[in-house]
């Protein structure tokens, strides 16, 4: 259960708003991270801890394109294909990507590892092409560095780059 | 021109409308009606589907703020630059609304081409068609061909359930939600959602059950196209086939005004009948879904008697008639008429009752009548309602700022769900809603206090209030209250008592109390209601809590008052017109003392009366009131008037089978005290026959000089010339004015659902406080200090879908009916060992022991339990007395493998 394993957070992020609802957002990412994805139980005990039917928390989730509904695998890559990344070869890169993985868009690795999804602009057109894995970022695409980032992360996971590590990003409070 | 009233011109046309009104509805005044698909006037306006798109220009003014005025002299209109939703503007003074522009009609035929870009148009299989919003609206405003290229139009699954009552198709959806507000401002059940965004957004639920709401079938009335519909009425018929047939809900006391739509001899739908002073346009699923009773296979359809050899054996009705007349002839002629008692039954309609006392007391000459089945006797409310009752004249709607309503024991939601609504919609228009109540309800959502009183401590409570107003708000007090009999013995009685002592019997701080009686003192209206709940927990002491009500609202002047008085929440849809026709058995109709008292309810049927033969219309107390059963089994004659064979009548000596309320016209009173009548739907199965005519044919065979009533109607005449509070009450006067909901003739579907205009809207009879000088006497019934027993006190509550013999008929409901269950608190469930889950407990009390599955109702105080009745044959029943005892009991936990 959410509410016992991370009480301490939950507080924590409750204590930033003034009404429970607010913090529904970030509950959903905290759920997100200790289940992989939102499954049922994760939306009931998010809508428990704010006192809400957990319709208006899944009527949210199912809003907002980066809550899973179905399970992903441990990274997610999202894909820029958007027109400034896609005028440097976003499509031909996003097509290689794919092939390596061995997926169509959307799918999931059979060893549960990377989930492939297309995305709209990320907001680092200068740095195109851009992909998101687990929200951190990598830039200025390239095949080589694709491969190179893929055989990074099996081997060791996600580098340790300070941030992008948690799916919600920290309030910033002193 | 009054200062909160603007003028607006609409086509040029000058229109007075409150300031702050949106265009809409000051253009309706106008006469023009402006289309719109996600405004509805009950909801809060969002400007979503953009159909109502109208051109709005202000008045220019110069830079010193006086108007500009052209070369004739005439203001300057400055037009917006973009046509504006007219459901969202407020107007304002001078603002003119063009509505017959060419601009206008493109917007208004563009709108209705983009809403259809994504719209099946499968009219032919849509149970809205012919009610249908969209496709009027499409027909009057609409394009003739859409530009949209059609192999890109959104295809979804047809129809996906919304739980097992309501069906989603979301190809028709326009995204209105005008559900989803529905559900979140008026029921407060936020149970729908939009989930996904662009052409991929739909409806969703995730509650559990799926659309966990006991109000979802009006989503379907004020969705404006084929979206959502009832699996009730799914494929059952075209709407304009039907005959729509006025009616009273039969399920409860709010009298809810429905339509009956009638084909081929059967009930296809229910839907509200707009009625402003009772239910809007709301009904409860109940009500909607609740019908299936009347068409059952297994009514009764022709008089039986029981043979000799115990069998029951067809009749017809004149051998039945007159073998009832023997029998009880002889029984009275062995006996005298006092051996022969009446039950009827708060369902039947006021037509019945009246006949049934008239029969009873002139014909029998025997006083024993009452109607108390599910109700406590001897409180004396009825009495109370008569002389403090909610005044004539008044509307739950016109609440708000300076309004208290006092909640006490109540369960609204589960026993009048539309009441619910009301005091919500009270709330929200700014009435203070204050809820007395031992466990949490409902209603505490809309609650400014909640008091949790101990069971056994309503009436303290009530005499709290009443003490603390009497002594520290002399000030609020009427000068008229000392004059009224009974006042100065209220004063002294209450003077004598301690208020920390109540306040430590009731539970209740004295600062709580406090805090009740200064908004008391202070409010412009006091609705008080009180529910069951309050009369069983209060025990001995509810005639207690009754003259403490009472007087609370005769000393601080709102006796009498339109929008105050006193409601009691009465467990049948006629429970109150029961009491007015005088099924008691210390009154007569109009609530006249009588001089011959009979027995009561209680006494019949536990056996005190000694009676020898019972005559029970409408009523099934072996299975209510399991008790009465060996009562039932020794009485010498028995005589039951039903719909069914129920457990009372499997006991009879003959059955008579009764007309259900769509097979006859009748009339009902609600709880409000409001008469309302019913028309006939349908023809009763074989020879089932009204009940008024069954008890009019014994009558007429002891040879009693009743006129000939030919029809319900002859009955309600003399109803009207006999009964004071009926007086002129005849069916025709219980008619009104309708209330447009539309200025295009048949429009009217827009807002409420059906074109259906309701114009029987009812009336309500003063009570005695609403004279000029009221001569009602005050009572003082004295106060014991409340039962105190080892055990838990286990407090019965009804559920708005049980096993009642009407309710359980409709199989669409079975999987949200009542469980058989225990809810336990906290401190209980701990005691216990039983885990969060939950567990099983052997429940003890009123001599009976059943094993149940026990839940954790956290919210609830220690000490308390509370069990549901009517929801599993007749033992749950047997431990409360179907509702009317809170006993103390015990609780064990039984292990798993026990069970």
């Amino acid at each position: 259960m959410l509410r016992q394993k991370r009480a301490a957070e939950i507080e924590e992020v409750l204590s930033h708003y003034p009404e429970r609802r607010a913090a529904m957002i970030p509950l959903l990412y905290m759920a997100q991270e200790e289940y992989g994805y939102l499954t049922p139980q994760a939306i009931k005990e998010v809508a428990d801890i704010l006192e809400l039917d957990p319709t208006d928390v899944y009527g949210v989730a199912r809003f907002y394109s980066l809550f899973y509904l179905e399970p992903v695998g441990k990274f997610v890559i999202r894909f820029c294909t958007d027109l400034p990344c896609a005028l440097v070869g976003a499509e031909e890169l996003y097509r290689y990507l794919l092939e390596k993985l061995g997926l169509e868009n959307g799918g999931t690795t059979p060893d549960g590892l990377f989930t492939v999804q297309e995305a709209v602009c990320l907001a680092s057109c200068g740095t195109a092409p851009v992909m998101q894995i687990n929200f951190q970022y990598f830039e200025h695409l390239t095949r080589e560095k694709i491969d190179e980032i893929i055989a990074l992360v099996r081997a060791q996971g996600l580098p340790p780059n300070g941030k992008g590590l948690h799916f919600a990003p920290r309030p910033q409070h002193q | 021109m009054s200062a909160d009233k603007v003028t607006i011109y609409v086509n040029g046309q000058p229109v007075e409308a409150p300031a702050g009104t949106v265009i809409v509805e000051a253009a309706k005044a106008a006469g023009v009606e402006i289309p719109v698909f996600c405004y509805h006037p009950k909801l809060t306006p969002v400007g979503m589907c953009r159909m109502c798109l109208v051109k709005v220009g202000q008045p220019a003014r110069g830079k010193d703020g006086a108007p500009e005025l052209d070369e004739e002299g005439k203001p300057v209109i400055r037009w917006f630059p973009r046509l504006m939703t007219a459901c969202t503007t407020p107007v304002s003074e001078g603002m003119h609304v063009i509505t017959d522009a060419p601009e206008v009609a493109d917007a208004w035929r563009g709108t209705l081409e983009f809403i259809l870009t994504s719209h099946p148009l499968d009219c032919p299989v849509c149970d809205k068609g012919g009610e249908c919003p969209l496709q009027d609206l499409t027909f009057k405003y609409g394009p003739d061909l859409s530009r949209f290229y059609v192999p890109y139009k959104m295809h979804f699954q047809k129809p996906v359930p919304l739980g097992e009552l309501i069906w989603l198709d979301r190809e028709r959806c326009i995204y209105c939600s005008r559900c989803i507000r529905f559900c979140e401002e008026i029921a407060n059940d936020p149970v729908l959602e939009f989930a996904d965004r662009g052409r991929a957004q739909e409806i969703v639920t995730f509650s559990d059950p799926p659309f966990d709401s006991y109000f979802s079938g009006n989503t379907t009335d004020i969705c404006p196209v084929g979206a959502l519909t009832t699996e009730d009425f799914r494929f059952k018929a075209r709407v304009w086939e039907l005959r729509n047939v006025p009616s009273i809900c039969p399920h409860c006391p709010v009298g809810c005004n429905i339509v009956i739509g009638e084909r081929a001899g059967e009930i296809k739908r229910i839907m509200p009948r707009a009625n402003e002073w009772v239910n809007e346009i709301w009904i409860c699923d109940k009500g909607r879904f609740g019908h299936h009773f009347v068409g059952a296979e297994d009514r009764l359809t022709v008089p039986l008697i029981r043979d000799e050899d115990g069998s029951f054996r067809e009749a017809t009705w004149p051998e039945a008639l007159e073998h009832v007349v023997n029998r009880l002839a002889a029984v009275i002629s062995t006996h005298g008429a006092r051996a022969v008692g009446g039950i009827a039954g708060a369902r039947a309609a006021n037509e019945d009752l009246y006949l049934f006392v008239k029969f009873f007391r002139d014909v029998l000459g025997s006083p024993n009548v009452d109607h108390r089945v599910a109700w406590p006797a001897g409180t004396g409310i009825e009495q109370a309602v008569a002389h403090v009752g909610l005044a004539s004249g008044s509307n739950l709607a016109g609440l708000g700022k300076g309004s208290l309503i006092l909640l006490v024991g109540s369960d609204v939601e589960e026993e009048q769900p539309v009441t619910y609504l009301r005091v919500r919609r009270a709330r929200r228009n700014g009435a203070t809603v204050v809820v007395a109540q031992a466990r949490p309800v409902k209603e505490d959502a809309e609650a400014a206090h909640i008091l949790r009183y101990r069971v056994g401590g309503e009436a303290h409570l009530m005499a709290a209030l009443l003490k603390v107003v009497l002594e520290e708000h002399e000030g609020a007090l009427d000068k008229r209250f000392d004059k009224l009999k009974g006042a100065q013995q209220v004063r002294e009685a209450v003077a004598e008592l301690a208020l920390d002592e109540l306040a430590g019997a009731s539970g209740v701080g004295v600062e709580e109390i406090r805090a009740l009686a200064g908004l008391v003192a202070g409010a412009r209206d006091v609705i008080i209601m009180v529910g069951r709940e309050a009369l069983v927990g209060a025990e001995e002491n509810a005639p207690a809590l009754v003259d403490a009500a009472a007087a609370l609202l005769a000393a601080t002047g709102k006796a009498g008052q339109a929008n105050s008085g006193l409601v009691a929440l009465w467990p049948h849809n006629n429970s109150q017109g029961a009491c007015d026709m005088g099924v008691l058995p210390d009154m007569l109709p109009g609530y006249r003392s009588a001089d011959e008292v009979g027995a009561t309810v209680d006494e019949m049927l536990s056996g005190a009366a000694g009676l020898k033969a019972l005559y029970i219309m409408a009523a099934d107390p072996a299975r209510d009131r399991p008790s009465s059963r060996p009562v039932l089994e020794q009485v010498d004659f028995l005589v039951v008037q039903d719909l069914f064979m129920t457990e009372t009548a499997r006991l009879a000596d003959v059955i008579f089978p009764a007309a259900a309320f769509a097979e006859r016209a009748g009339s009902y009173t609600s709880l409000e005290r409001r008469v309302q009548r019913a028309e006939q739907a349908l023809r009763p199965p074989g020879e089932a026959m009204p009940d008024w005519w069954i008890v009019a044919q014994l009558a007429e065979r002891f040879d009693a000089a009743w006129p000939p009533y030919a029809t319900a109607v002859d009955v309600m005449a003399e109803i009207a010339k006999q009964v004071k509070l009926y007086k002129g009450m005849t069916y025709e006067k219980l008619e009104g004015e309708p209330v447009p909901w539309s200025t295009v003739a048949g429009y009217h579907h827009i807002y409420t659902g059906t074109s259906v205009l309701n114009t029987w809207f009812g009336q309500q009879w003063p009570v005695q406080a609403e004279a000029r000088r009221p001569k009602y006497t005050l009572r003082w019934s004295g106060l014991r200090p409340p039962r105190r027993e080892q055990g838990v006190r286990l407090v019965p509550r009804r559920r708005l879908y049980d096993h009642g013999t009407m309710i359980a008929r409709s199989h669409l409901l079975d999987r949200r009916r009542a469980r058989p269950e225990v809810l336990v608190s906290s401190q209980e469930a701990e005691r216990l060992g039983l885990g969060e889950q939950g567990g099983t407990l052997r429940v003890q009390a009123n001599g009976t022991a059943l094993v149940a599955s026990a839940r954790l109702e956290p919210r609830l105080p220690a000490g308390l339990a509370v069990v549901a009745f009517d929801v599993d044959g007749t033992a749950w029943n047997a431990l409360t007395e179907g509702g009317l005892r809170a006993p103390f009991g015990t609780l064990e936990k039984v292990e798993e493998a026990e069970e």
